[in-house]
């Protein structure tokens, strides 16, 4: 029933494990796999170490929600490949989130992710705390980026949207045209939180980027904007802790979704997701979650007000 | 549910406890009403966050009402920066964070605490509980010199039918000389098999010590609580730089007092740990 396919990507349940969140270790990716993610996404890599910012650099704002400045730390992809081996071994269904300097090494990244054996890479261009937002805000470099990893790469692209832009869908279209496989929608929203004793911006690079529950209705339009004028899937990202948010986003548009913030639960909240999920296809009469993809699109909408 | 916010309080006390250690007292009652924040359990941390420098995990060594203490070795930017601060100069927390030492079923048990360094901090904090709970125990306080030694005034006011108190030094100038670990060899040995049964250890210190705790106490079959520690983000179970092999145990989350069995199925303990760029580096 929770099956799902994203370009040639069998998942065996639409949850993966979002960018960011302990995507560290092949140990915990395991974790999260055996909890029932249907994939698993690395934290971002790039070229070479990089220690990121310094803390604090996550926390949380409002129940549920969190606000995060990481920096892209990571131990760079030639020491990450330790790890892809090692989920190599275990046959773990991994995406590889990668970033480079230029559109070059970039390249040099995503092959280095395929030879070690990813199912995937999904390209970090949205970054909101980073250097790398500026390819996500552009969408010729965006176009000019997918289409230089799409030609050396033979694994599915999928590219990760930035939601602090006048036009996600203009971004998303230059993606496509250049060759995307699908697009995750949303990476974090620009964000910050001054201490009112201190008086200073408490993250250490100041500004951060909004993720969890209060994001989750600004992914949900982001994703029925973009089922509007996308013929490839798009992945949901945003606020899912529940069920209900999960299935928000097939109806909005999303063949698969993502989850991170919410794990701060604990890892068993994606077995009770996959429970609740297949309870209420049960429920609702369905025999695949991917009946549901864009369904609320069916749906005329009151688009002149009345007068 | 846990609170991740940051909340800045004020430093209501500072103790100089030795030469670079001081313990640091905040008042937590404000939060701990809003928020449902429980009260902190013996084992269990905090991230502090020292504005405009850095963010660290710290055990707490002591609660009393409202008051919770952390005990810091000034070791580094952040905790320098800490030992600068003066009573009525802000603090960020996040937390309490993490696990807790859990006490055996029966009173009469023979318990062994074996602290390194400022290791002791939590395990005086967890001492203090077991009295209160009419427990008998010993803890072994292992330091460098005497000058190191943590928590003399405190200790010593301790029930004395209760508790009893060794100390060892490496140089020998308080207690005995040598390591914590043969202390806790040279007490194992003598408890008889029957009572070997009923006999819990406790220990926090440097990994590589605990590590030879863990051996000792394999040795003789005697169940073992450790508390881990590695650095952190999040201190939530987000961030993963605490996740240790081969489980992916994250030692915020499923620690930071973990078990024989965890111990046990572990390929990381004493000897690895992830830097802050995620790589995977030998401890020290």
């Amino acid at each position: 029933m929770l099956e799902v396919k994203i370009s040639r990507l069998e998942l065996s349940s639409p949850i993966i494990l979002a960018s960011g969140f302990l995507g560290i270790s092949s140990s915990s990716m395991k974790r999260i796999i055996n909890a029932g993610a249907g994939a698993v996404t690395s934290k971002s890599i790039g070229p070479k170490p990089r220690k990121g910012y310094k803390n604090p650099s996550i926390f949380e704002i409002l129940p549920g929600t969190f606000i995060n400045s990481v920096g892209l730390a990571n131990p760079g992809i030639d020491e990450f490949i330790n790890e892809l081996n090692e989920m190599k071994i275990h046959n773990i269904p991994i995406i590889v989130s990668l970033f480079g300097e230029t559109i070059d090494s970039y390249r040099k990244v995503a092959l280095k992710a395929e030879n070690a054996g990813a199912c995937a890479v999904e390209l970090n261009i949205s970054c909101p705390h980073a250097e790398v937002s500026s390819i996500g805000i552009n969408p010729d470099l965006t176009y000019s980026l997918v289409k230089k990893i799409k030609k050396a790469l033979s694994i599915p692209i999928f590219v990760k949207l930035n939601p602090n832009v006048t036009s996600i869908t203009e971004i998303a279209q230059a993606a496509e045209r250049g060759g995307a496989d699908a697009v995750v929608a949303i990476n974090t929203l620009a964000a910050m939180v001054i201490d009112i004793n201190t008086k200073r911006p408490i993250l250490s690079h100041g500004s951060g980027g909004l993720s969890g529950k209060s994001i989750h209705p600004i992914a949900i339009k982001k994703v029925y904007d973009l089922y509007k004028v996308l013929k490839i899937p798009i992945i949901g990202c945003g606020g899912v802790s529940s069920y209900k948010d999960a299935i928000e986003f097939f109806l909005a548009g999303a063949t698969a979704i993502q989850i991170g913030t919410a794990l701060y639960q604990g890892i068993e909240l994606i077995t009770q997701i996959n429970e609740d999920l297949n309870n209420y296809l049960k429920r609702m009469g369905y025999e695949s979650i991917t009946e549901l993809t864009g369904v609320s699109h069916n749906f005329k909408l009151q688009e002149v007000p009345d007068f | 549910m846990i609170d991740s916010s940051i909340k800045t309080v004020e430093i209501k006390n500072i103790k100089e406890e030795c030469k670079n250690i001081k313990t640091f007292t905040f008042n937590s009652e404000r939060f701990e009403m809003k928020s449902n924040l429980q009260k902190p359990k013996p084992g269990q941390f905090v991230m502090i966050w020292v504005p405009g420098v850095d963010e660290v995990p710290m055990s707490i060594s002591g609660v009393d009402d409202g008051n919770w203490k952390i005990t810091v070795k000034n070791v580094g930017e952040c905790t320098n920066k800490l030992h600068e601060l003066e009573v009525g100069d802000y603090i960020g927390i996040k937390g309490p964070y993490g696990n807790y030492f859990s006490f055996p079923d029966n009173t009469s048990a023979k318990i062994i605490l074996v602290a390194g360094g400022f290791g002791t901090a939590p395990l005086k904090f967890l001492a203090k509980e077991m009295l209160k709970n009419k427990y008998n125990f010993t803890l072994i306080q292992g330091a460098r010199n005497q000058e190191d030694i943590l928590f003399l005034e405190d200790l010593e006011q301790f029930d004395q039918n209760y508790s009893e108190m060794v100390f060892c030094t490496d140089d020998g100038s308080f207690g005995y000389e040598g390591f914590s670990t043969q202390q806790l060899e040279k007490i194992i040995t003598k408890i008889s098999i029957k009572e070997m049964k009923t006999t819990y250890v406790y220990t926090c210190g440097p990994e590589k010590m605990m590590y030879r705790v863990f051996e000792i106490c394999e040795q003789f079959d005697i169940p073992l609580q450790a508390s881990l520690e590695r650095m952190m983000r999040c201190g939530c179970g987000l961030c993963g730089l605490c996740a240790i092999d081969p489980l992916g145990l994250l030692v915020c989350k499923d620690g930071p007092v973990f078990d024989s069995n965890q111990l046990r199925a572990m390929d990381d303990f004493g000897k690895f740990k992830r830097d802050f760029t995620g790589k995977k580096i030998p401890i020290d």
